[in-house]
């Protein structure tokens, strides 16, 4: 019975021994996941960050309302088709397009690079070199993007360091201040980065063609032209002759098989400086949506509002031949005449007989080539009649040549679903615009034979006619990038950057005091781009194209400006809100 | 503890109240004869159910009369022999007639609201009467509090309770079904799907990030399991702990409330074995909102074409058959520039009808997507249980299996659970036992969220149903389903998931509390509990070729395959000491409590699956891109509490408590808290002053506590790193990103509270009135800060802030009518809680709001939090109207039209800008919640109740007028109402409207006050001689209807499920007790 009595006493004791464990008991201890301490130990752990940066280039061109397309939405080529007024586009309105929210993806590979930047040193490293050559790449991908940024918004904070924890505190700097900060940080990533490097990865050739931007846009035309000059005299060379996926079908030719997607990142291929990397064979994660290029910038040829026969039946429809390879364009950018017709023509040539290879036949799909195509139809085969349309005038804006040598990208063999434009590489930067942006440098030092020279060479290897030094203009430059960089180059960001050169350099009538009144861009788009040229014969949910000065750069999101309770974010002139800025910061600390 | 009688009982003078007792006594008799509870006694007529006695001599029948105080007869009075099972009941008079043993035998005499009477009886006597006295105190129950359990009139805080009577007549999948309207204080909404389930909030929103969910101990200890796991039908009580004082003894995770659900328990005797079974039909309420019809349709399209401003002239898009005055159908047939010989044609054409749909139209075989998306479900509940015991073991074993379908097709749940309790009385001082718990829950087809739109939902898709033309066809000529059933790519058949998706969810579960509890001396018990609990879920899916997932069809097909393993446990001490010390009396409790949990997750998918895909997700290893992610997580916490009960007098009541916690997912550097808490409680009709006709009972309490809330997700304090899958055309390669910022500081919230509550028991007890305020306050909120996007991140959680919540509740519960014939009882409860921020950042400066400039705390605009603003407020446009034809001009002020909506614009500078012109314009959460329920037992064996639930005084927003409409040429909507140039609705907009010149985006929010009868059941107790004939101890039948009507301006589904249909459910079971 003494020991029955002293027996529960025991348990007792025993069991709170048991569970008064020591403080570690409560430690937390992640699992399945890495944390920036047990991440940045070693050089893996800052190129797992970069693999990241590297993946995030393809946001310019993929999916339905990528980065590209908004750049030639907002462009002489084409109208965003869903919000043709750009009165509408307000610091708070996205529903169709996405000028507005893609500042909130794009600072996101901003703080990406940021964590390697402001980590860089958190570690002892063996080799200088791997240090410098990770922190060039982090730099690179920062500096690629902001210069998108700047392109896109103007002003706008310049964020150099890894946030930690809640700042809210932001302030504006000044677009100047911000491309010097990028000239300063490009200037190191191409001294670092290496020559060679992997598909996808950006390269000395990289740095050196992205600095070649940012010295134009400030002002500095001789260094541009030095560094264009390292990358021309580098290990790249344009595409003269066939190669790739499609050598062998005669019917095709090399500006064919420079686009193919499979041939982009293959070393036949000596024009690419980089391009991106997006494979269907890819697991599900390791890829994106799609190119998208047959959806975004496709006329919607097999819409019934369209597409009807004679008997008001439907003429097109969205299955079996054509659709497959034209795809279901919707379209998110509708190109205009300017860009299919207008720059093709030049004396007597005209886009039907240029020798141009970038307006060939066999390169595009021209809309007398169309075909009804439902078996069902009364026009089955028979050629596409406009008079048919519900809205005949509409015609030339709902039905427009398509450029197909450069978004024909069918669905792969095992790929079923919506043709729109499948899995693909595409250029971030090739030599071509290179040459072109080194004829811009020699253009702004009046050095106009240097610019022809460099014009002709990529004007000659598409076998279009050759300029003379006089031919050389502003325009023509503009008009030879629209030829040759369509879907390539960011072309609101580049009207942006002229925009502000002549504003700076106060020719042309134009000046920085007023330039959301009066600049480049707008005077080139609202002239040349027909849709605003017949804003009155072409009405799409409710809207009438129309394009402002102001509209040369977008409306920072109110989001943004509204968060940031303890500092001020400038909106951009034009736009709602802009009446509370402050001076924008001149110097980066 | 029995109250000391007073020298005079003027309440017991009251005759009316003498009359009800009476016949409260008469209708107890009958509820306890066909009662499913166990009987302690046998009934005395018939014969051959008295086998124990009739082995020995029979001595003698006594007979009698059972009578109160003014010798009137009680009638149902339990009459049992001590020690035998031998009793019976008295009559409507009060008599008696009872055959004892030859033996001096011992009489209990009890009866409820009556103090209990033993008297022994010599072998002689064959006469007895008996005058049982009333005991004011014996309807006072003992309701469970944390870590023990305690008279109601002794405690100190807010205990609500709810027995299981009130939802014995329902059908009920899951306990929070019965929660919602119930209780003062408590919301809750009803789920809608086939599991059932609910939202649940105890006194407001206290936290805006972490979960606001009460938290569950079942049985004296805690369970992190799914409240799926629970079988109502084992449910006995629910008590609810409000006040911060009863819930600090659960410290860090009380902060929300605390439910506390007991089961049921076997009782001494012989094992009464108890079946019911269930069976029920739901539909959905309202599908008129479902989709638009035929007719509807046609005009949608007309009207959206002819209010998009197109240039054809307006009656372009007219039937032909139906044109406007004055417009003849050659002008009409010349509005187009090669109209089709045929009219009808012509107009499917210019209305863009594809060419199913014309077939469609010609046919005249409109499908209504409402019937083929909805249906009639039925719902089916066995249930048996088995309980009894002895003197040193009770037990309690149960096994039920239910079967619901939800009025989506498709939507199904199924469970089998299974309870044993059991307790051992080893020896004197040892007892030992176990509850356990076994569920296998099968979830195939169950809507896991109210969107309905995950991929792995085998689940028709609203959506779907919406966008869908009525002029469509289902399936394919070959049989097949069709992908798009009017022919547009944006028209997905709502049914394909349900038609192509195969899906197994199954999860297993088993949770135990296993305990022994030693007497120690100096009246020291201590109590060792372990509890375990393990999960296990498997979700598996396939889509096979000929269906669609995510957008895509996979060739060769897709599946997934998800293991969850889950293992925690969790470790109680407890050591109790209550003495009685003269006038003091002391309840010391003592607690030390650690736990773990761990949780592993797989998941594998695989898609092109060769040579055939008919394995699915059974053959994952044929697939050709198979990928794989695992996602483990641990957490550990402890916890000491002490709590000192003391009462003085038992007139003033003392409760003192004090926890501290540990988690492992706050900061190192806060990983601990303390929370104190202090009650009081005045018995005030305790007192020798207090004189009172009609007052039998009157206590105040006061109460004051900090609680904590812990629940935001293990990890996070940590800067997460996210995976990225890469491939670089040779090697798949793995990428990170940060995903959140890291916050080492990171602490609890605490939420601190005051409550004064009044307890009333009025006219013999026929009236109990509670009434409590509370006033809390949580501080160190967690919060998600919003940050600007320029960060690269959304937010960062932070401790920041302070939220305060005060209200009202008030319950009264009354006797109405009690008579011969009839009982009726009635329950109501009110509640208020008004919420307020009372500090965010800590960041002062000038803003703007409303049109004014502000100096003070910064709101957070991103969220819309503002100091002195509720958490609910709706920060939006002031939506005036719709702009009409005359208005035109001053629309186009604003770049918008004729049908757009027309919003006020406060500073009038024509332009809408969120900080100039937004207002607060209402509040989404219900500004007072009510709930009434009515019982009546009538004719003997029937009892129906009613319950009527409001909730008033809230709005919800409203998007589907303003949400993207460039596809309506196309497709079609859900069915809400619409401007036209005749049609001059102010209520809602043209369908193409522009709301792009509202800066900040605006959403229209409606009225959603609404009245219910929620619930309504029938019962019929079989009579005792049927009953017996039938040798059960008790039968019932009952009916039930859930949501009979509703009445509501909510222009949606339902104003409590909002945009979700709402199932009505009809119920008939039936319940024997053996």
């Amino acid at each position: 019975m003494k020991i029955n009595k002293k027996l529960p006493w025991i348990l007792a004791a025993a069991t709170a021994l048991m569970v008064s464990c020591s403080e570690k008991f409560l430690e937390p201890k992640p699992e399945s996941f890495f944390t920036p301490e047990n991440l940045f130990v070693d050089k893996a752990g800052y190129n797992s960050m970069l693999i990241t940066m590297r993946k995030d280039l393809n946001r310019e061109q993929t999916g339905q309302k990528n980065f590209m397309a908004h750049q030639w939405a907002a462009s002489e080529a084409a109208v965003p088709w869903l919000q043709m007024d750009f009165r509408a586009l307000t610091p708070n309105s996205d529903l169709y397009q996405q000028f507005v929210v893609q500042i909130n993806d794009i600072f996101q590979m901003v703080k990406n690079a940021n964590t390697v930047i402001s980590r860089i040193d958190n570690i002892t490293w063996e080799n200088e070199n791997d240090r410098n050559q990770i922190l060039a790449e982090a730099l690179w991908h920062r500096s690629y993007w902001y210069y998108r940024l700047v392109g896109n918004y103007g002003d706008l904070p310049f964020v150099k360091d890894e946030v930690q924890g809640a700042k809210l505190d932001f302030n504006t700097h000044s677009r100047w201040a911000i491309l010097k900060q990028l000239e300063k940080d490009m200037e190191f990533a191409a001294e670092w980065l290496p020559e060679q490097t992997a598909a996808g990865a950006p390269s000395k050739g990289a740095a050196n063609h992205l600095l070649t931007k940012i010295y134009l846009a400030n002002l500095e035309f001789n260094k541009a032209v030095e560094s264009a000059n390292k990358v021309i005299n580098g290990p790249y060379k344009l595409m003269t002759s066939r190669f790739g996926i499609d050598a062998g079908d005669s019917r095709k030719n090399v500006i064919w098989d420079l686009h193919r997607p499979e041939n982009k990142n293959i070393a036949a291929n000596t024009e690419t400086i980089l391009a991106f990397v997006d494979r269907w064979e890819a697991a599900a994660e390791a890829r994106s949506a799609g190119l998208f290029t047959m959806r975004v910038y496709h006329c919607s040829w097999w819409h019934s509002i369209s597409g009807k026969d004679k008997n008001k039946g439907l003429g097109m429809i969205d299955s079996g031949p054509l659709y497959d390879s034209l795809g279901r364009g919707n379209p998110d950018v509708a190109l205009s005449d300017w860009h299919s017709y207008k720059i093709w023509a030049n004396g007597t040539e005209t886009y039907k007989n240029t020798p141009d290879l970038r307006r060939a036949d066999v390169n595009w799909f021209d809309r007398e080539e169309l075909r009804y195509n439902n078996p069902a139809s009364v026009q089955y085969g028979e050629p596409f009649d406009p008079k048919n349309m519900d809205l005949p005038d509409e015609y030339w804006a709902r039905i427009y040549p398509m450029p197909i040598y450069k978004t024909y990208v069918p669905n792969k063999p095992d790929q079923a679903g919506q043709p729109l434009g499948s899995n693909g590489d595409w250029y971030i930067f090739r030599l071509a615009e290179t040459y072109l942006l080194r004829a811009e440098a020699y253009y702004w030092l009046g050095q106009l034979q240097d610019a022809a020279n460099d014009i002709n060479t990529v004007r000659e290897r598409a076998n279009a006619t050759p300029i003379t030094a006089t031919d050389v203009t502003l325009d023509f430059l503009f008009d030879e990038t629209a030829r040759e960089l369509f879907a390539e180059s960011p072309r609101q960001n580049e009207l942006n950057r002229v925009s502000y050169i002549l504003a700076k350099r106060n020719e042309k009538g134009y000046s920085l005091e007023n330039i959301h009144e009066k600049n480049y861009f707008y005077d080139r788009v609202n002239t040349l781009n027909d849709f605003y040229l017949r804003s009155s014969e072409i009405n799409i949910l409710g809207q009438n194209p129309n394009i402002q000065p102001f509209h040369f750069q977008w409306p920072i999101s109110d989001p943004i400006i509204n968060s940031n309770t303890l500092g001020r974010i400038n909106q951009n002139k034009g736009y709602v809100g802009s009446q509370n800025n402050v001076p924008p910061l001149e110097t980066i600390e | 503890m029995k109250k000391p009688e007073t020298p005079d009982q003027p309440r017991r003078d009251n005759e009316g109240i003498r009359h009800w007792k009476k016949y409260l006594g008469l209708s107890m008799a009958f509820s306890m004869s066909f009662s499913a509870a166990v009987s302690a006694y046998t009934l005395p007529s018939g014969s051959n159910k008295q086998p124990v006695w009739q082995t020995k001599s029979i001595a003698q029948t006594l007979q009698g009369r059972v009578t109160d105080e003014k010798g009137e007869g009680l009638p149902g009075v339990s009459i049992l022999v001590k020690g035998t099972q031998l009793g019976t009941l008295t009559d409507v008079e009060g008599n008696y007639s009872l055959e004892i043993p030859n033996s001096n035998a011992v009489l209990i005499f009890s009866f409820v609201g009556y103090e209990p009477r033993e008297i022994t009886v010599n072998s002689s006597q064959t006469q007895l009467n008996v005058q049982l006295e009333s005991d004011t105190k014996a309807l006072d129950e003992l309701v469970v509090v944390g870590y023990g359990t305690a008279k109601k009139s002794d405690l100190t805080g807010s205990v609500a309770r709810i027995n299981a009577s009130t939802f014995k007549n329902q059908g009920v999948t899951q306990i929070t079904d019965v929660l919602a309207g119930s209780v003062a204080g408590f919301q809750a909404n009803q789920g809608t799907n086939a599991s059932g389930g609910a939202n649940m909030e105890i006194r407001g929103t206290n936290s805006l990030i972490a979960s606001t969910s009460p938290m569950i101990v079942l049985d004296g200890v805690i369970y992190n399991g799914d409240l799926k796991d629970i079988n109502p039908n084992d449910i006995e009580t629910m008590d609810i702990l409000k006040d911060a004082s009863s819930a600090a003894i659960y410290g860090a995770r009380a902060a929300s409330g605390v439910i506390l659900i007991t089961t049921s328990r076997g009782k001494s005797g012989k094992p009464t074995i108890n079946f019911s079974t269930r069976f029920g039909i739901s539909q959905a309420l309202n599908t008129g909102v479902a989709a638009r019809g035929p007719q509807g349709y046609l005009d949608f399209r007309r009207d959206y074409f002819r209010t998009l401003g197109l240039s054809q002239p307006s009656y372009y898009w007219h039937s032909p058959e139906q044109l406007p005055e004055g417009v003849t159908l050659d002008q009409w047939r010349g509005a187009s520039s090669n109209p089709n010989p045929d009219n009808t044609l012509e107009w499917l054409s210019r209305l863009n009808f594809f060419p199913t749909e014309v077939d469609v139209y010609l046919s005249g075989n409109t499908i209504d997507w409402a019937k083929e998306v909805f249906r009639n479900a039925k719902r089916q509940e066995y249930d048996v249980s088995v309980g009894g015991g002895n003197d040193n073991v009770s037990y309690y074993w149960s096994l039920g299996w239910l079967d619901n379908e939800g009025i989506l097709l498709g939507d199904k749940f199924s469970a089998i659970r299974s309870r044993m309790n059991v307790d051992f009385k080893i020896t004197d001082w040892l007892n030992a036992g176990v509850n356990a718990q076994y569920t296998n829950r099968d979830e195939s087809a169950v809507n896991s969220k109210s969107g309905n739109e995950s991929d792995n939902n085998v689940l028709p898709s609203l959506g779907g149903m919406y966008t869908t033309s009525p002029f469509a066809r289902l399936y394919n000529e070959d049989g097949t389903p069709s992908w798009y059933p009017h022919g547009y790519p944006g028209g997905q058949n709502p049914l394909l998931n349900v038609l192509g998706q195969d899906r197994s969810r199954i999860n297993n579960s088993l949770f135990a509390s296993i305990y022994a509890e030693v007497k120690l001396p100096l009246g020291i018990t201590y109590r060792l509990s372990f509890q375990p609990r393990i999960e296990a879920l498997k979700d598996y899916n396939y889509w096979s070729p000929e269906t669609i997932v995510g957008g895509f069809t996979y060739s060769g097909g897709y599946a997934t395959r998800l293991e969850t393993n889950r293992s925690e446990w969790m470790i109680d001490n407890l050591l109790k000491w209550n003495k009685k010390v003269g006038i003091h009396s002391f309840d010391v409790t003592l607690l030390y409590n650690s736990e773990q949990f761990k949780s592993w997750t797989t998941t594998l998918t695989n898609q092109g699956f060769a040579p055939s895909s008919t394995l699915g997700y059974h053959g994952m290893q044929y697939g050709n891109k198979p990928t794989m992610e695992t996602n483990d997580i641990r957490y550990s916490g402890d916890g000491m509490m002490g709590r000192v009960n003391y009462a003085l007098l038992d007139k003033y009541l003392f409760t003192v408590s004090l926890r501290r916690d540990g988690f492992s997912a706050f900061g190192q550097e806060n990983p601990r808290a303390v929370f104190p808490a202090a009650a009081f409680a005045w018995k005030i009709s305790q007192e020798d002053f207090f004189r009172s006709e009609g007052i039998n009972d009157l206590k105040f309490r006061l109460s004051w506590g900090k609680n904590g809330n812990r629940d935001i997700g293990p990890y996070a304090a940590f800067s997460q790193m996210r995976s990225v899958q890469y491939y670089d055309g040779t090697n798949p390669q793995i990428g990170v990103s940060t995903s959140t910022l890291s916050n080492p500081g990171l602490r609890w919230e605490e939420t601190e509270s005051l409550n004064a509550g009044i307890d009333m028991a009025l006219f013999g007890n026929r009236v109990n009135i509670t009434a409590d305020v509370y006033d809390a306050t949580t501080r160190n909120l967690l919060v998600k800060r919003s940050l600007p996007r320029v960060t690269g991140f959304d937010n960062v959680i932070t401790n920041i802030g302070a939220l305060q919540n005060r209200g009202f509740e008030l319950t009264v519960s009354s006797v109405n009518v009690r008579n011969n014939n009839i009982t009726w009882r009635s329950n109501l409860n009110f509640s208020l809680n008004r919420n307020k921020i009372k500090a965010l950042f800590g960041e002062s400066g000038e803003y703007t709001l409303e049109g004014k400039i502000h100096q003070g705390e910064i709101p957070d605009f991103t969220n819309k939090w503002f100091i002195g603003q509720p958490v609910d407020v709706a920060w939006d446009y002031d939506i005036q109207g719709t702009w009409q034809v005359e208005e035109a001009e001053e629309a186009l002020r604003y770049n918008l039209k004729p049908g757009d909506i027309k919003a006020a614009d406060l500073d009038n500078n024509g332009a809408y800008e969120a900080l100039q012109d937004k207002r607060f314009i209402g509040f989404t959460e219900p500004r007072y919640n009510i709930g009434f329920r009515n019982e009546v037992d009538f004719l003997k064996n029937f009892s129906a109740s009613v319950f009527l639930r409001a909730d008033l005084g809230h709005v919800r927003a409203f998007n589907q007028s303003v949400q993207g409409w460039s596809t309506f040429d196309r497709n079609s909507t859900a069915n809400y109402p619409y401007w036209t140039p005749e049609n001059r609705s102010n209520e809602y907009p043209r369908l193409a409207n522009n709301i792009a010149p509202f800066g900040g985006g605006i959403i229209p929010f409606k009225q959603t006050s609404f009245l219910r009868i929620q619930d309504i059941s029938l019962s019929y107790a079989l009579p005792s001689h049927l009953a017996e004939a039938a040798k059960f101890k008790s039968a019932r039948i009952f009916g039930s209807v859930r949501n009979l009507a509703t009445f509501t301006k909510w222009p949606g589904w339902d104003p409590e499920s909002g945009h979700y249909p709402m199932p009505k459910t009809f119920t008939v079971g039936l319940n024997v007790s053996l």
